[in-house]
């Protein structure tokens, strides 16, 4: 057989060597883009030929003049989720962002979205008010431009999939661009929505975490974003609404203070006109003075500051704290018993209030349902730990629980009890900060708390020392520097009732209650050791 | 990768019932071999094993199969323990290794299917610190490797010098977990 050497000829260059593949590729490109160049001046002069002619509805299009408040139009702008078949027959204003445009021969289909709604709407070439240009106008709005349609609503045959709206579309009679935006958008707002682990679709692009970051905005805009958010807010506003109901008072505590609370490892220093201020890892000590100040129950909600290097997924160096303080009688179980209530109210206002919220974000990133217990399953520090050897894991009677120990113990727990939220009674003494009242049975154990969703901890608390002799003592041990926080000491000289508390952080809770991997999804603008913008 | 073989084969022969030989090994990836006593020298995990089963006083040469399908089975185990157990040193091969025993152990008890044999006994040794390394959500994943593994090291007299390790019973893990 002959040797196989009858390759194609190789194009030879202009110093008459043969081209190299890069060089090919190079020529190549170059030719593609004289064609599209081509291409473009024919469509250009195409569309001058087209606006030579007599255009009929060139008053139902455009771009608005920049919105600077100068009339008071009496036009009612309805909401892309109140488009539905009750409308059908109406002509209606809406004013949506372009998420797409197909633009097919005489006819343009786009999707309006507003928030974590969308509509098909449709612009098609008529005799009397649209006009091919107006078509062409229509599809060449770019994508995420915030526009004002006037179209009638109309019932459709079969639903449309793709929308929230299924049951209606808009026929277009007018369109005006009233914010363009940029054609180029840093990531495809399809791309952020898709699901992270569809088989069916593994080979479309999605959008990563960080680049999903570097452009918040956009990546905001998904529904599953925009879902999100609003759960966010409805945590706190159960945990106000909750609190309030239980005789709390919100309070609000400077986040800028002039010493760190329990030792100065992780707090960052702030430059306060000659000298150094720390922002607030929490505001217990705030809490705590209002209590000693008689208002007897409080809780606040507000940014708390870390300045630890832990780049995990559950690790912010800015978060929000929903802390919460009260006075008990004469256990502090009275507190526990309250906050694992307020627990479960939160855990039910989420569910039976933010049910379309959380679909929505199960389609992006689908989990388990949230399941808890009323009242919360209460269990005990050596409980934890007898359940966790049975299962072969070595640890102490009083060694603090690493994540991974954590994270099973919440597996061990929801197999046995079938639930997601848990509270872990009587940590051992030496894990916790010195300010933690010791069990008067077991000096080796604190009336200490933490719990946990998902197998990971959301609150930390305990019952404090009211006593100023008791906690001198205690920082002593500690090893404390008693100066730097002698105010904190002083302020329980002249009578503070026993009490107890926690904080929570926000951005987790939410995390954990949807099931997502990351907290940054659960932090608008998130803070870790490596991101301080957006 | 045969950490502890000579220690596999002492169990081995204890279980059985053998006398106490003398075992080394040889060469840098540590093959077995048993002196017999008589000047003889067997090389090899499977050759050593078949004999130490043939000649056990304890009736271990049932251990090797009846019928001759069982026998061809128990020396497809045998190349496999050798070939394919002690190569998956690398976390991927040993997943893959565990997916491929876990399909086929699914409607088995033990490998031959309802009878004790030396392939069980040859795979727990080979899967034991296979097993030893893998988290709860990944013995969940394998879980009919899993109770195929707690099955034998119940079997009376298999563990001998291996530690036992935990199965939890009940599903820990959901399906969408990550």
């Amino acid at each position: 057989m002959e040797k196989e050497n009858d390759q194609p000829e190789v194009p030879l260059g202009p110093d008459g060597k043969p081209l190299s593949k890069k060089a090919l590729k190079k020529q190549q490109k170059d030719a593609e883009k004289a064609a599209k160049k081509a291409q473009r001046q024919a469509q250009q002069a195409a569309e001058a030929d087209a606006q030579a002619t007599e255009d009929f509805s060139k008053d139902r299009y455009g771009n608005m003049a920049m919105l600077q408040s100068t009339e008071k139009p009496d036009r009612r702008l309805v909401r892309v989720e109140e488009l539905t078949p009750g409308l059908a027959g109406e002509t209606v204003w809406v004013r949506a962002r372009m998420h797409t445009s197909r633009a097919k021969g005489k006819q343009c289909f786009l999707v309006l979205r507003q928030q974590q709604f969308n509509v098909q709407a449709l612009v098609f070439v008529n005799d009397k008010t649209v006009s091919k240009q107006m078509v062409k106008f229509a599809a060449n709005i770019t994508k995420e431009s915030i526009i004002d349609v006037e179209g009638v609503v109309q019932k459709v045959a079969q639903p449309v999939e793709s929308c929230t709206q299924r049951d209606v579309e808009l026929h277009v009679e007018r369109v005006f661009v009233v914010s363009a935006s940029a054609p180029q958008l840093p990531l495809q707002l399809d791309d952020a929505a898709r699901p992270e682990h569809d088989e069916e679709d593994a080979s479309r692009p999605r959008v990563n975490q960080d680049t999903r970051l570097d452009n918040r905005i956009i990546d905001l805009r998904t529904t599953t974003n925009q879902a999100v958010y609003r759960v966010v807010a409805g945590v706190c506003d159960l945990f106000r609404s909750t609190l309030t109901g239980k005789g709390f008072v919100e309070i609000h505590t400077p986040k800028i203070i002039s010493a760190a609370s329990e030792g100065g490892a992780n707090v960052f220093t702030v430059s306060y006109f000659k000298n150094n201020a720390y922002l607030a890892q929490s505001p217990q000590l705030y809490k705590q003075m209002a209590i000693a100040a008689d208002f007897e129950r409080v809780f606040t909600v507000g940014a708390v500051f870390r300045a630890e290097d832990s780049n995990t997924h559950r690790h912010l160096t800015e978060f929000v704290g929903l802390d919460l303080e009260m006075a008990f009688n004469y256990h502090y179980h009275e507190v526990l018993d309250v906050i694992g209530d307020m627990f479960v109210q939160i855990f039910k206002g989420l569910r039976d209030r933010y049910k379309t919220e959380i679909n929505t974000i199960q389609k992006q990133f689908p989990c388990e349902p949230f399941r808890f217990l009323e009242p919360s399953l209460r269990l005990e520090f050596p409980e934890a730990v007898a359940m966790l050897r049975e299962a072969g894991v070595e640890i102490g009677d009083e060694d603090d629980l690493s994540t991974p120990d954590e994270k099973l113990l919440g597996r061990l727990v929801k197999a046995k009890y079938d639930t997601d939220f848990f509270i872990l009674d009587k940590f051992p003494l030496a894990v916790r900060p010195f300010y933690t009242m010791p069990d008067p049975q077991n000096p080796k154990y604190a009336n200490s708390y933490d719990m946990y969703m998902r197998g990971e901890e959301i609150l930390s608390g305990a019952q404090r020392i009211h006593d100023p002799e008791f906690l001198t003592e205690r920082a002593k041990a500690h090893e404390i520097d008693i100066e730097k926080i002698k105010s904190y000491i002083d302020s329980f000289r002249y009578g503070c009732p026993p009490h107890g508390g926690g904080g929570i952080g926000m951005e987790r809770v939410v995390m954990l209650y949807l099931g997502l991997n990351n907290i940054r999804k659960t932090s608008m603008f998130p803070r870790d050791p490596k991101r301080l913008t957006p | 990768m045969a950490v502890g073989v000579e220690e596999e084969v002492k169990s081995l022969a204890n279980f059985l019932g053998s006398p106490a030989y003398k075992v080394t090994t040889q060469g840098e990836i540590k093959v077995p071999q048993l002196h017999t006593g008589n000047g003889k020298t067997l090389t090899g995990l499977a050759t050593i094993s078949k004999f130490l089963a043939r000649s056990s006083p304890s009736g271990g040469a049932k251990l090797l199969g009846t019928t001759p399908e069982d026998q061809a089975e128990i020396a497809q185990w045998l190349e496999y323990r050798v070939t394919i157990v002690d190569r998956s040193v690398e976390k991927k091969d040993a997943q893959a290794m565990l997916k491929e025993l876990n399909s086929y152990l699914l409607d088995k008890v033990y490998f031959l299917g309802f009878h004790f044999s030396l392939a069980d006994l040859i795979m727990y040794h080979g899967l034991h610190p296979v097993m030893c390394r893998l988290s709860f959500f990944e013995k969940q994943q394998y879980q009919n490797v899993s109770r195929w593994f707690d099955q034998v090291q119940h079997y009376p007299g298999v563990q001998q010098h291996l530690p036992q390790l935990v199965f939890l019973r009940n599903t820990l893990y959901t399906s969408s977990d990550h």
